[in-house]
């Protein structure tokens, strides 16, 4: 099938177009609706699904990454570019309300040590004052802190509740497993397949991994040290509800451009909801000290369109379309509601062009 | 037991002016001491043989990391005594450096040198004591630490798992810890952390019971120096936050050995009650590291602004209020562990509120030095160093304080610049600000100036380089505890490692300067800091006599803070 | 150290390191009841995602509400677990209020008698502490003879005060996860069960 060249070439384009976009909406203080996407995600479904079965069969042809989209960048000195609600909440509260007010605070702070250290010298004030109290001062440094504070709080408080909002009605849920070092995704809503996610071997160092190629060998690969031989694949603009757990230690799932990071605890499931807004590759590291390898064991998540999702979840044996999902057969056939159009449109665009 | 009552006694007004120095021979006066200043002097200079092993290590790990790759770790494992390690030992090396370097900057450089150097120095002259109350207690504090110190030492040349040493990170969580890191090395690891913590406990008991029965007439609590203050805050914490931890690694001891489930959850236990109980003696250990600190600058920036505390009591009640909401805010450390919203919003609410404390203090200490007539003597070059430092550092405690922001924060290099910031250039700064204050009193020499505000210089300009690059590091997603990285890390690494030869080249100048004062330095005055030098150990000679404060010395009515 | 009784001033010395060291003793002390302190609040609050059990008694008087909620059944073993461990149904619409059953299979692939005991947890949290167990595998230990199969039930239902609890008005679907974990091995040939397998891992 001709889908797999499609997709490789649309997603360096839609991945650029990312960029812009992102940064136009972060601009902004970010609108958030994280039940939103479900409505566009379920016209994909609809029409992926037909497509899909008609074909009979899946077919996948890895995305290849985007330079500095979902990867860090060297020498870069902030956030890496957002992609997702939350991240781009997070990377507003970040970048517009925290980082200009503890830069002001350093700059006040040096301010006022260099005017002591101008004006008030053994030579320029040789008989020091013996002030040691004003009642007024201290209680203004007292409640100004508390007041900016309270200023940091509220979108803060806000966004941990945003993030931490159950998954909606009908999220595909996909779990996610840390070894001692690689990690799982299985797919209990797609017939409940599994991904073995290595770490490619970097060429000229000692094998990490063996029967694992090389990074580089394939036109798609990623970074060196950052990219793995399956990808946890996931479809574009749905609300994923991640369920990740560890199989020995702990470890922790963390990729840094969608603002997501959940320990992987032996024993016990911890869930959030992700969602992300536009078809790429998104890499992130274990992030808790795991043994030997913790350095070795990455994390990449390539987001599909739907239909694409959809192929790829087919090149599995045993694989279904979203059995576990109940969504209502009349929400494929009603169109996005205009409030949540913009929200709506890239993953709408990319199924669009997809087809 | 022989107390300071006995010394009293013993050398009561008629032995005359030549008893006071009347000293032990060699072996009963360094290896049996109850005598606060010797004890003192053994702590500094053990922190700083055990600060060159962990600054070793940390230079063993940035040279590593100034390129992506594994360049030397191969060659690490091999002293630590592996035989052709594969790679996986090759890779627990690096994890052993990370761990090693944590805790003996922790437990044996920074603690030994803020509360048992300086705090047994100069607790007692400051509160115009002879002696602490317990000292031999004191000499079983030091000696325990020592001994805790060689058995973490003893660590990296045992087995542990996928190589010798404990490869767990200082926070040592179950299962790692536990089902993850069979052999020795992390049972030696924990009985380093026992020996150290129990020491410390004691010394703890010894500051409380000194700093409350033991002041001079007149000296009354809000009479105390703030240092003074700082070390009883600093006693508190260490009492009450210890044992949780002695607690948690005993029950983290009997799941590795002897089958208990405290922490697995094969048994019904649970790892995350381990983070609970290590971070609960974690916070508060913080600030039992930098209190001292806010005490040392204190009497600094007072002295050479020869002006009093502003806010005496807003200082001193500042430390409390950190001590206090320090013991209530110890899940910010989990964040990621997939701690309930709610939880997540009251640890972060918490957090935030140390902000205004600290927020206290660092204005206090800019309103003690305006209107004054400041003095850029080494001591005050430094102390100003750790207040823009510790700001910088505290800002970004801020950052990391929203649990929500904290998601792409958590376990980044971030956290590393960080507690770095606030321990590394904010602890250590302080601590050279306090040699370079009392160094002259401890010894009796004069070290050079010119020296000391070199070695502030290079020091200053290495430290920011290591760790200023880290945060940007962090916000591009650098996991920490990572021996290799992607390339794209290479630029800020490389940059870092620099830094961390800058930094190093100054301690050379330190040592010069130190050498320098033995050799050629002009005998200490009394009060060689002048006229902003109130507090009672400008009174004393110095070095002080061996027994100080045969008569007690009487706090009037006006005595400085 | 405080054996030979001194004169006044040291008494008090005593007396305040005798407080100050009763203080560090309770402090070890709760760290070590943390633990059970821990557990029962747990169970208590439902915090860390921990289920209620309940008897048939208290069972019997809850009253079916009408209303109904998706449970989704995940299950896990631990590495060194050689079962095969899985949910016979991934989802399940129930009606809250009414009682339900879950069926989960195991099967032991190893040629060794394996005792373990399942760790659980219930996500979103905040739902945890109206999920009610009246039976489950997981309350006991299950053993398994070499490639013996077995199906376990879970008697659940969901309290429906779950239903005025604003914390869990967006909760779609309640996910109950289980972990087996190797209590014992029997016929073994002295190996640690609990010692991960290092030479597997890692691919």
């Amino acid at each position: 099938m001709a889908f797999g060249k499609i997709s490789h070439g649309l997603g360096q384009t839609i991945g650029a177009l990312g960029i812009s976009a992102v940064a136009a909406l972060t601009a902004v203080v970010p609108a958030f609706a994280q039940d939103a996407p479900a409505a566009p995600s379920a016209i994909a479904t609809g029409a992926a699904q037909g497509a899909a079965m008609a074909s009979g069969a899946g077919s996948y042809t890895p995305m290849k990454p985007v330079e500095g989209i979902g990867m860090p960048i060297d020498g870069a000195y902030g956030l890496q570019t957002q992609f997702s609600k939350t991240g781009e909440y997070g990377e507003w509260i970040h970048n517009i309300i925290l980082m200009p007010i503890i830069t002001a605070i350093c700059v006040l702070v040096l301010i006022l040590l260099a005017v002591i250290a101008v004006r008030f010298n053994r030579r320029r004030n040789p008989v020091a004052s013996k002030t040691s109290h004003n009642t007024i001062l201290e209680v203004v440094w007292t409640l100004v802190p508390v007041l900016i504070l309270i200023g940091i709080a509220v979108p803060s408080i806000d966004l941990i509740a945003k993030q931490y909002k159950p998954a909606p009605e009908g999220a595909l849920t996909i779990k996610v497993t840390g070894n001692q070092w690689f990690w799982t995704y299985g797919y209990p809503d797609n017939g409940d397949f599994e991904v073995i996610s290595n770490m490619l071997n970097v060429p000229g160092a000692p094998t990490i991994n063996n029967g694992v190629r090389e990074v580089g060998s394939k036109p798609w690969d990623g970074p060196s040290h950052l990219e793995v031989d399956n990808r946890m694949v996931v479809p574009v603009g749905e609300p994923i509800r991640l369920q990740i757990t560890a199989a020995d230690v702990i470890h922790s799932f963390a990729v840094p451009s969608l603002w997501f990071k959940l320990d992987a605890v032996p024993g016990r499931i911890n869930e959030k909801v992700l969602v992300v807004e536009k078809p790429g590759v998104y890499y992130g590291q274990c992030s808790e000290l795991c043994g030997a390898k913790h350095g070795y064991m990455p994390i990449a998540v390539e987001a599909l369109p739907r239909d694409k999702y959809n192929a790829w979840v087919l090149t599995h044996a045993g694989a279904e379309i979203d059995t576990g999902k109940k969504k209502p057969a009349a929400a494929a056939a009603v169109p996005a509601p205009a409030a949540d159009a913009s929200e709506a449109a890239p993953a709408a665009d990319a199924t669009a062009e997809a087809e | 037991m022989a107390t300071t009552a006995d010394h009293f006694q013993a050398h009561s007004e008629e032995h005359g002016h030549h008893d006071h120095e009347h000293k032990p021979a060699f072996f009963a006066r360094w290896f049996m001491s109850t005598n606060h200043k010797d004890i003192g002097t053994m702590y500094l200079i053990f922190a700083i043989i055990a600060g060159i092993v962990g600054g070793a290590f940390s230079g063993m790990m940035r040279v590593e990391l100034a390129h992506p790759g594994i360049q030397y770790l191969d060659t690490f494992a091999r002293w630590f005594g592996a035989v052709n390690p594969d790679f996986n030992t090759t890779l627990h090396t690096w994890n052993v450096l990370i761990t090693a370097h944590g805790l003996i900057m922790v437990f044996f450089m920074v603690m030994p040198a803020m509360i048992g150097g300086f705090g047994n120095w100069f607790v007692p002259l400051m509160i115009g004591a002879p002696d602490m109350a317990f000292p031999r207690m004191n000499n079983i504090s030091f000696w325990m630490t020592v001994a805790g110190f060689l058995s973490l030492m003893v660590s990296p040349f045992v087995p542990g798992g996928t190589g010798n040493g404990a490869g767990t990170g200082w926070t040592v969580y179950a299962p790692l810890s536990t089902s993850g890191s069979p052999g020795p090395a992390v049972d030696f690891g924990i009985f380093a952390l026992h020996l150290a913590g129990a020491g410390s406990i004691m010394g703890a008991i010894n500051f409380i019971t000194t700093i409350l029965n033991m002041r001079a007439p007149g000296m009354t609590i809000h009479k105390m120096p703030l240092f003074v203050w700082s070390m009883l805050v600093t006693a508190f914490l260490l009492l009450l936050s210890l044992p949780v931890l002695a607690a948690a690694i005993t029950m983290l001891l009997t799941d590795r050995n002897f089958g208990t489930t405290f922490f697995d959850a094969s048994g019904g236990g649970d790892p995350i009650l381990y983070q609970h109980l290590f971070w609960f003696f974690g916070h508060p250990e913080v600030y039992i590291m930098i209190l001292p600190g806010f005490g040392i600058i204190s009497q600094i920036v007072s002295t050479f602004s020869k002006k009093p505390v502003f806010g005496y009591l807003g200082m001193a009640y500042a430390m409390v209020a950190i001590g206090v909401v320090g013991f209530i805010v110890w899940a910010h450390h989990m964040y990621a562990t997939g701690l309930s919203v709610n939880t997540k919003m009251y640890f972060t609410a918490a957090t935030m509120v140390i902000a205004v404390p600290t927020g206290i203090k660092i204005f206090s200490w800019i309103a003690t030095m305006w209107g004054g007539s400041v003095e850029f003597k080494s001591p005050m070059v430094w102390a100003l160093g750790f207040i823009f430092l510790f700001t910088v550092g505290g800002v970004t405690g801020v950052v990391l304080a929203n649990g929500g922001v904290d998601d792409v924060m958590h376990d980044t290099y971030y956290v590393v610049a960080h507690f770095h910031y606030v321990l590394s250039l904010g602890a250590v700064t302080a601590l050279f600000a306090g040699f370079y204050y009392w160094f002259p009193k401890m010894s009796g020499k004069m070290h050079s100036e010119f020296l000391a505000h070199v070695h502030f210089v290079i020091f200053f300009i290495g430290v920011n380089m290591i760790f200023f690059p880290m945060h940007f590091l962090g916000l591009q997603g650098m996991p920490r505890r990572y021996p290799d990285y992607a390339e794209a890390y290479e630029y800020w690494n490389h940059i870092a490692t620099i830094g961390y030869m800058v930094m190093a080249s100054s301690l050379v100048v330190w040592f010069v300067n130190i050498i320098y004062a033995y050799v050629a330095g002009k005998k200490a005055e009394d009060n060689y800091w002048g006229e902003g030098a109130t507090t009672l150990e400008w009174t004393l000679p110095s070095p002080p006599p061996f027994h100080q404060f045969e008569t007690l010395p009487v706090i009037g009515e006006t005595a400085h803070h | 150290m405080v054996a030979s009784a001194p004169p006044t001033p040291r008494r008090s010395n005593r007396k305040t390191a005798l407080t100050a060291l009763s203080a560090a003793l309770a402090m070890l002390g709760l760290g070590y009841a943390s633990v059970p302190l821990y557990r029962m609040f747990c169970q208590a609050t439902g915090y860390g995602g921990t289920t209620q059990r309940v008897d048939e008694a208290q069972a019997a008087t809850v009253k079916d509400s009408g209303r109904t909620i998706s449970i989704r059944f995940d299950a896990n073993v631990e590495r060194n677990m050689p079962w095969q461990f899985k949910p016979l149904q991934r989802t399940d619409t129930v009606s809250i209020g009414a009682r339900d059953m879950a069926l989960f299979w195991a099967k032991n692939t190893s040629d060794k008698t394996v005792t373990g005991t399942a760790s659980f947890n219930v996500e979103p949290e905040q739902a945890a502490r109206y999920f009610n167990k009246i039976q489950c595998f997981c309350f006991t230990e299950q053993t398994l003879k070499p490639g013996e199969e077995v199906r376990m039930p879970v008697l659940y239902y969901i309290d429906p005060a779950i239903l005025d609890d604003p914390d869990n008005k967006d909760v779609q679907q309640i996910t109950l996860s289980y972990t087996f974990h190797v209590t014992s091995v029997q016929d073994n040939s002295g190996a640690d069960a609990k010692t991960l397998d290092r030479t597997q891992a890692g691919g």
